[in-house]
């Protein structure tokens, strides 16, 4: 080896030390180690964090309802209580007794001193008796009453062991009658309400029609209207003859497409046609519903014969419910609290009238359980939880109507967001010149998911609900119509600068191969302009409109709005505008990922652009559209802010999805998992009882959100598969 | 002959031969291409007429006039980035999707100018088959590739799918090794399969030209040969441009042949004359691998 003249080899090897191995240091900071353990560490720090937020909400959401067992706490001033063991302290050693009996007045929960205990043993018969309403009830089984037909009460059972037979013997009974007479006040006079409401509704409807001028534009003969009607189907045929000459090409071989003129032409042609029928169909003669007073009352009587039949039906099933309800005051029963020896009452403001065996939903009796039977009430909770509306402001009972709002609306939001999002995404990718418009556009949407949510509630509330909604409740602001002759004449204005639009922008294409001219560039900032004519004038057609009343007018006039207050379908389309970022953006790069080479190719088969989106990048770009589904889907799940605003309420029980037409009520307000778990937490009246239903809620929501998470990463997973193929 | 001129002239100055063309060309003067005999008549397809392409501002294609023979296979040769996947994507207009593409001068397919305003682009795409450098196989089953070209045209009917699908395939030379996978993804073939896919792909529609830009060059040898034989078989029914950096190649399957430069065609004409007996030496030397 020869002397180096390379300045590193001069440096680390020294001159001499010939035959030995040229060395460069590697300073420390350099080798791996340090960054490894740095940023391994920061991982499992993350970890670590996330791990135990979720371990924590696993364990004490599935802990809530086992059975604890029950305490009689003897204390050293000989207050004698029953309490169920919650929660412990160290120091000083004190327990949490969940003592119930809230209608006694009792608090129901009490912290006790260790050092003020004299005794603890746990009774056979005490029981837990989880009740309708007012919360739990701690005490022994002493007496169970039978009243009779003349009101007379006997006892019919004396002492625990007894009255849990009775209660055994009697109890699913009872809880049936009750259940009926729920159901026939629900459902049964829930039913005939509505026929009234309805039929109330329709002479609304007739009234409102009176006093309306009818037919804003004047009236509009037959001989017009058959006239108007050929006229527009004319150009309609017109319109498709024009297309129709130049598909011959093909036959002629012929590389020339329709001339410009012949395009702007049908376009036209199309709008003349499509305002021709617009017209026939506003104007039809048949349409004329004129009410004169005279029919309204007829209307008025038909109404006043339906409602009071409507009245005996009603009637009737009061009686039935009374029968039951007779039925259900015989049986009941006296469990006494040790502390003050009384007995839980039928009602509050009834405290000498001993509750009625119905009232019990389950009774837990956990000194006297075995584990089977344990399991057995911790299974029956979690299928109340599960399955049944909640009670007692929610702080029991079930989560049934959250869990289907909170779905629903997830999936409503994701079947919004992603069809908008990907439309824009493909505008902003496939269509859009790529210039400084379009980058700010861009950079513009991807701050939108930096607003805080609740601006979206407050924008969702007033845009949606309060604009959108009554524009569909009751139709065009009445002070804003036009009169209908400037109407049409705005709408023919409108046409008009579509198809000029049209044209400018169809002539101000270079020709190909071509710098544009001074020409196409004027031509296409006036087609710019006309297309913002264009979208200002159909603004204004809607807003402004003397044609429409709304759909949902009676309804409203009656102070009940359908759509023009808060729901599922605002909710859901708040939400939408604020995932749409996360869509937007996914789509972009998934769009953006799709190989130009397959873009070329289709092409290449003589694909227009269109059918090469479609065919192509659609298809290719479904996974990454998929993942921007799931990110919606999983930052829709958690929000809570803007829904309180535009949907979601403390309680609801009429599911937006039924079996009555139509089926699904968008327009209902709904429960939702994210703000019944903030109403349990901080708005509930009984907060210590209801905390541990907070951690079962959680972990609820978290297995939604990660189930339909599971589902669409299991479809992305198939679709990824099927591009790579990978499979079939 | 001019041929043997040159061969002679090749022979005083055998160290150092003059390329008057290219240095001319490099000089950047204006040069007309050397045509062999009979060209000037020949009845074109596809007819370029004083074509120019410009991307951006510079300047890719330099007046090129040549006219495409109909039924013949024509090859275009050249060194690297002398415009050959240039010239051959504007013939179909797929350089419109590129930002920033202007030409200047005609092109004709069987007369009808194609850069005129009125030029339905898709239907002029329907009619020239493209088959790409890479294979560019679509990513669902191997039918739906083949058949993609009419599906697009709405045709739906299974029976004519299947037997256009079944031509297609055999004329590409494929439809033993995939007639029992038809419905598996395409992107589970070979390269040369994949490229053998996209030919059957771009001939299933009966398309007037086929445009190949170097079909061959991501196949191993036999998968070359295979394709061209495919071509030479093709040829029998379609015209057939093929771009190919491979000299043996365009000997063996093309009947004509053009030599390009720096965005200039320098010679054009039958394959046996620009190989056996080119006019100019550049076109000798390029040939023959002494230059390039
Ligand atoms: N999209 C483009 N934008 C700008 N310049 C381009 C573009 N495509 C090609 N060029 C330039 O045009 C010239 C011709 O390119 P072209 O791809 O036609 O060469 P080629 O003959 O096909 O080369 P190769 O044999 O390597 O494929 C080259 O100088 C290239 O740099
Ligand atoms: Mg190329």
């Amino acid at each position: 080896m020869t002397e180096t003249t390379d300045p590193i080899r001069v440096r680390s090897a020294p001159a001499g030390s010939k035959g030995s191995m040229p060395f460069r240091a590697t300073p420390p900071s350099a080798l791996g180690e340090p960054m490894i353990w740095l940023t391994g560490g920061a991982l499992v720090l993350c970890l670590v964090m996330i791990v135990g937020l979720v371990a924590m909400i696993i364990t004490q959401g599935i802990s809530t309802f086992w059975p604890r067992p029950i305490d009689r706490v003897t204390l050293n001033d000989g207050t004698v209580f029953l309490g169920v063991p919650t929660e412990f302290q160290e120091d000083p050693p004190q327990t949490l007794y969940r003592t119930g009996n809230r209608d006694i007045g009792t608090e129901p929960f009490r912290w006790v001193s260790q050092s003020d205990i004299q005794s603890i043993d746990r009774p056979e018969y005490a029981v837990m008796l989880e009740r309708s309403a007012w919360s739990v009830w701690l005490g022994i089984p002493e007496r169970a009453i039978l009243v009779n037909d003349q009101g007379e009460p006997t006892i019919v059972a004396e002492g625990p062991k007894a009255v849990l037979a009775f209660i055994d013997e009697h109890h699913a009974k009872a809880r049936a009658r009750w259940h009926e007479i729920e159901s026939l006040k629900k459902h049964d006079l829930g039913r005939v309400n509505k026929r009234i409401e309805a039929s109330r509704l329709r002479v609304r409807e007739a009234e409102l029609a009176t006093r309306r001028e009818q037919k804003p534009g004047g009236n509009f003969g037959l001989g017009a209207f058959v006239l108007v009607l050929g006229l527009g189907i004319a150009s309609a045929g017109a319109a498709w003859y024009v297309g129709r000459l130049f598909m011959r090409g093909d036959e002629q071989q012929q590389l020339e497409g329709p001339s410009r003129g012949m395009r702007s032409l049908r376009m036209a042609l199309v709008l003349v046609s499509l305002g021709l029928l617009l017209a026939a169909w506003l104007h039809a003669p048949w349409k004329d519903r004129n009410i004169t007073e005279a029919g309204l009352a007829e209307i008025r009587q038909a109404a006043a014969e339906r409602e009071a039949k409507y009245q005996d039906q009603y009637a009737i099933i009061l009686a039935r419910i009374a029968e039951l309800e007779a039925q259900d005051e015989r049986y009941r029963l006296e469990v006494i609290d040790p502390r003050t020896g009384r007995f839980a009452p039928a009602r509050q403001t009834e405290p000498d009238n001993p509750m009625r065996l119905s009232q019990i939903v389950r009774l837990v009796d956990t000194n006297a359980m075995g584990s089977s039977e344990k399991v057995g009430v911790y299974l029956s909770r979690w299928w109340e939880f599960l399955a049944h509306p909640p009670r007692e402001a929610n702080t029991e009972g079930g989560v049934f109507p959250v869990i289907v709002g909170t779905v629903m609306l997830t999936l409503l939001l994701t079947f919004t967001v992603t069809p908008l999002g990907v439309i824009a995404a493909l505008y902003l990718r496939e269509y859009a010149p790529q210039g400084i418009v379009t980058s700010t556009v861009r950079i513009a949407v991807n701050n939108l998911a930096g607003v805080p949510s609740i601006v979206y509630g407050v924008f969702g509330l007033g845009f949606f609900c309060y604009t959108v909604g009554s524009y569909i409740d009751v139709g065009s602001d009445p002070s804003v119509r036009l009169p209908a002759p400037w109407w049409w004449v705005l709408l023919a204005t409108t046409f008009l600068a579509f198809v000029a639009g049209y044209a400018a922008s169809v002539w101000a294409k270079p020709v190909p191969g071509s710098e544009p001219t001074t020409m196409n560039r004027v031509l296409a900032w006036t087609a710019r302009l006309l297309w913002v004519g264009v979208f200002i004038g159909v603004v204004v057609l809607i807003v402004r409109t003397p044609y429409f009343n709304g759909f949902f007018e009676a309804r409203a006039a009656d102070g009940s709005p359908t759509f023009g207050s808060r729901g599922m379908l605002w909710a859901a389309l708040t939400l939408a505008l604020l995932t749409l970022p996360v869509v937007i953006v996914s789509t972009e790069e998934a769009i953006a990922a799709v190989p130009n080479s397959m873009r070329e190719g289709s092409y290449g088969c003589g694909a227009s652009k269109w059918q090469t989106i479609r065919r192509i990048v659609l298809p290719g770009a479904m996974p990454g559209i998929l993942t921007g589904a799931i990110l919606a889907m999983a930052r829709g799940a958690g929000e809570v802010a803007p829904l309180m605003l535009v949907g979601a309420v403390k309680l609801n029980e009429d599911l937006p999805i039924s079996t009555n037409a139509p089926f699904l009520h968008f327009d209902r307000s709904f429960m939702h998992l994210g703000f019944h778990i903030y109403d349990l937490g901080f708005q509930s009246p009984d907060s210590q009882a209801a905390r541990p239903l907070v951690w079962t809620t959680t972990l609820l929501l978290l297995t939604i959100v990660v189930s339909l998470n599971l589902i669409a990463i299991i479809i992305r997973a198939r679709l990824r598969a099927r591009l790579s193929g990978s499979t079939v | 002959m001019p041929a043997m001129v040159d061969i002679d002239k090749r022979g005083e100055n055998d160290a150092k031969p003059v390329y008057k063309v290219i240095e001319a060309i490099r000089r950047g003067e204006a040069v007309d291409p050397t045509l062999h005999p009979d060209m000037e008549s020949l009845e074109g397809v596809i007819d370029v007429d004083m074509f120019n392409l410009y991307y951006g501002d510079t300047r890719a294609l330099f007046d090129i006039n040549m006219a495409i023979p109909r039924g013949k296979v024509t090859a275009l040769i050249g060194p690297s980035g002398c415009g050959k996947s240039t010239l051959l994507r504007s013939i179909n207009r797929m350089n419109d999707l590129i930002a920033g593409v202007r030409v200047q001068g005609r092109m004709t397919l069987n007369g009808s100018p194609i850069y005129a305003p009125h030029v339905d682009v898709i239907g002029l795409r329907k009619r020239l088959g493209m088959v790409f450098q890479k294979p560019n196989p679509f990513p669902m089953s191997i039918y739906e590739n083949v058949v993609y070209p009419l599906r697009i045209d709405g045709e739906n009917r299974k029976s004519v799918l299947d037997e256009a699908c079944e031509r297609a395939l055999r004329s590409a030379a494929i439809w033993d090794e995939a007639k029992d996978r038809l419905k598996q993804s395409a992107l589970g073939l070979s390269g040369g399969q994949q490229q053998r896919l996209c030919i059957a792909r771009a001939v299933v529609a009966d398309p007037e030209v086929l445009l190949l830009d170097e079909p061959c060059s991501a196949l191993d040898p036999i998968a070359t040969l295979r394709i061209e034989e495919l071509i030479r078989e093709i040829a029998k029914r379609y015209t057939v441009l093929i771009v190919t950096h491979n000299m043996q190649q365009a000997m063996r399957v093309s009947d004509y042949t053009a030599f390009m430069y720096l965005g200039r065609l320098v010679e054009y004409g039958p394959t046996s004359g620009i190989f056996r007996r080119p006019i100019l030496t550049e076109t000798e030397e390029y040939v023959t691998g002494r230059f390039g």
